[in-house]
């Protein structure tokens, strides 16, 4: 039985009669084949990748698994249509907290239409993915059984300064994240998930060396996918912090030259972690919770 | 007594009544204050990083040496104009081969006029720098006593694919680099140039790592200007090879973040140049000497 998946953060969603991917109960996420080339050019990337012999394991495991295609009924009541089937992300997870990095202050190809080109530099200067080479496109924060998810509209965190980025990924990892914006985030959670042998920073780091060798794929418009489990810490047990890589419609041959973009993008969310876990004492000089406020972030219930 | 740069393989050149920088006897190289900002920003530049306890020794010594400003004699006779006095790199260098390479894919920062975004935009596109993450800016390559040098036209070397730029960086450190040889580039000088503790390589990697951590500058259309002496190894010395960072009127505040533009374009230099010494006996498999003749490479930028 398929349905709407719980987590989503990011992406078309389904539900409503709009389309959208789709979960089973074994692990596995439904992806709707997209129109234009989008679709055609994720499944012949999946479809490569899985049969690359040039992927190192270490590297091969911060990728979705790829199960190939099947037919399925669509989300949005428009009968049987080709979906891609991928490794369910949040399987098993009970109630994970998600961000949606995507990495890359140039999230188009040399190689893609004019208008398309256009439209993807229009966003990249608007947001904060040509000053720092990234930006969050999907956010939330498990609080508590009480509170539920702290799940912010994606308008208040599309154009952000580097500040309120910083903000956003001390947030992502402290205890006292709330509906009161007036709190300094505490980071009670930055060594553990994203420091440690086993943390985010250090599976960022093999993520980056991998970069600086691969002339295989250049990555356009993908993301990186940060998750764990607050409940877990809260109870003594290890987060179960991952990265994982998705969206891979605009993913080009790499021809011999590194993915210097990505790489740039992701070396420098790599810095904005480093500091959090070296200074999580440190409260944002030039954003404070207050400013986040007068962009208004807004709660899934509508409250502000 | 100022005279023209012998060793200048880019940017505005001074001669023939232009407008150009000029060098002296004692290391000095005297470059004109250019209009708009740019002037103003370079010096601006130059005083702040003198003067930043930030900067470490080992990344310091990758910088010009900056004596302040000068009133001189301009080289295209406009009279007395403003210079920034810097440290002349070629000084005591013989027949130096070198390459202007500017890094980064984007030359533009985000605050710059919506003008100059477009213009550098059309050119990033043009050239090698949106795909490779780096451009020739210039270049010229010592052959012997009788060749002199090879020094492409600037614009035969702006617009080159992966492979023509992979040809170059091995011609660079070959025994015979001019066009008229059919022959591989031999990759001779790779090993004591590029490669080696005191290399180009070692030295892009220590920039490197200082790239990953500072946020005090964002460096557009900056270069890295690389040079060693053929002669030095054929006379059995070390070939004196050296990085410097050239070129600062685009430089910005860092506030926090990361030079992740020009990081990604250094990358991938390091990349391309470690290729060279690791597979020194690769030719270019899609692009062929005589490819490049055809993509008219020539003196001088004549066809």
């Amino acid at each position: 039985m398929l349905k709407v998946p719980n987590h989503q953060v990011a992406g078309h969603k389904a539900g409503d009669g709009k389309l959208g991917p789709l979960v089973d109960d074994s692990g596995r996420f439904y992806k709707p084949l997209q129109g234009n080339d989008r679709g055609s050019n994720e499944l012949t990337f999946y479809t490569s990748f899985s049969s690359n012999t040039r992927i190192p394991d270490h590297i091969r495991r911060f990728f979705p698994k790829f199960y190939g295609t099947q037919l399925v009924e669509a989300s949005d009541g428009s009968g049987l249509q080709p979906h891609l089937v991928l490794q369910d992300l949040n399987f098993g997870r009970v109630n994970p907290s998600i961000m949606d990095i995507k990495i890359g202050s140039r999230t188009w190809a040399p190689q893609a239409l004019e208008d398309y080109i256009q439209k993807c530099l229009k966003k990249d200067r608007e947001t904060s993915s040509l000053p720092i080479g990234f930006r969050l496109s999907g956010f939330q924060i498990y609080q508590n059984r009480e509170l539920g998810f702290w799940k912010p509209e994606r308008t208040s965190f599309q154009s952000l300064s580097a500040d309120e980025v910083k903000l956003f990924l001390r947030k992502f990892v402290s205890s006292n994240t709330s509906a009161n914006l007036d709190l300094q985030p505490d980071c009670s959670f930055a060594s553990i998930v994203y420091g440690g042998s086993t943390g985010i920073l250090s599976q960022l780091l093999e993520l980056k060396a991998w970069f600086e060798d691969q002339t295989i794929y250049h990555f356009y418009s993908c993301s990186i996918l940060i998750m764990y489990e607050k409940d877990f810490v809260s109870n003594g047990k290890i987060p179960c912090a991952e990265i994982k890589l998705i969206d891979f419609a605009h993913v080009y041959e790499g021809k011999g030259v590194i993915d210097h973009n990505f790489l740039g993008g992701l070396c420098s969310l790599i810095k904005f972690v480093s500091e959090i876990i070296t200074t999580p004492d440190e409260c944002t000089t030039e954003a404070s919770p207050k400013d986040i406020q007068k962009n208004q972030i807004y709660f899934e219930n509508g409250t502000s | 007594m100022l005279k023209v740069p012998d060793h200048q393989v880019a940017g505005h050149k001074a001669g023939n009544g232009k407008l150009g920088p000029l060098v002296d006897d004692s290391g000095h190289f005297y470059k004109p204050l250019q209009g708009d900002e740019r002037g103003s920003n370079e010096v601006s530049f130059y005083a702040s990083f003198s003067s930043n306890t930030r900067i470490p020794g080992h990344i310091r010594r990758f910088f010009p040496n900056f004596y302040g400003t000068q009133l001189v004699e301009a080289s295209d006779g406009s009279g007395l104009q403003p210079h920034l006095v810097l440290q002349d790199l070629t000084l005591g260098r013989v027949n130096p081969s070198i390459m202007d390479i500017k890094i980064g894919s984007r030359t533009w920062p985000p605050q710059a006029t919506k003008d100059y975004i477009s213009k550098c935009l059309k050119k990033d596109r043009e050239s090698s720098s949106i795909p490779l993450g780096f451009r020739f800016s210039g270049l010229q390559i010592y052959e012997s006593r009788e060749l002199g040098f090879w020094k492409p036209g600037k614009r035969s070397i702006k617009c080159l694919s992966a492979d023509e730029v992979k040809l170059i960086l091995r011609k660079f450190v070959s025994s015979h680099a001019s066009e008229e040889m059919d022959s591989k580039p031999d990759c001779t000088f790779a090993s004591v140039v590029y490669g080696g503790s005191a290399g180009i390589l070692a030295q892009l990697l220590e920039l490197k790592a200082w790239f990953e951590d500072q946020t005090i500058y964002h460096f557009y259309s900056c270069s890295v200007l690389m040079t060693y002496e053929k002669e030095l190894i054929s006379n059995g010395k070390s070939p004196n090879a050296e990085i410097k960072l050239v070129d600062f009127a685009h430089v910005v505040e860092g506030k926090g973040v990361i030079d992740h533009n020009f990081l990604g374009g250094l990358c991938s230099l390091i990349k391309f140049i470690s290729e060279i010494l690791t597979t020194p006996d690769e030719c270019t498999t899609e692009s062929s000497s005589e490819d490049f003749r055809k993509n008219r490479i020539s003196e001088d930028g004549a066809p």
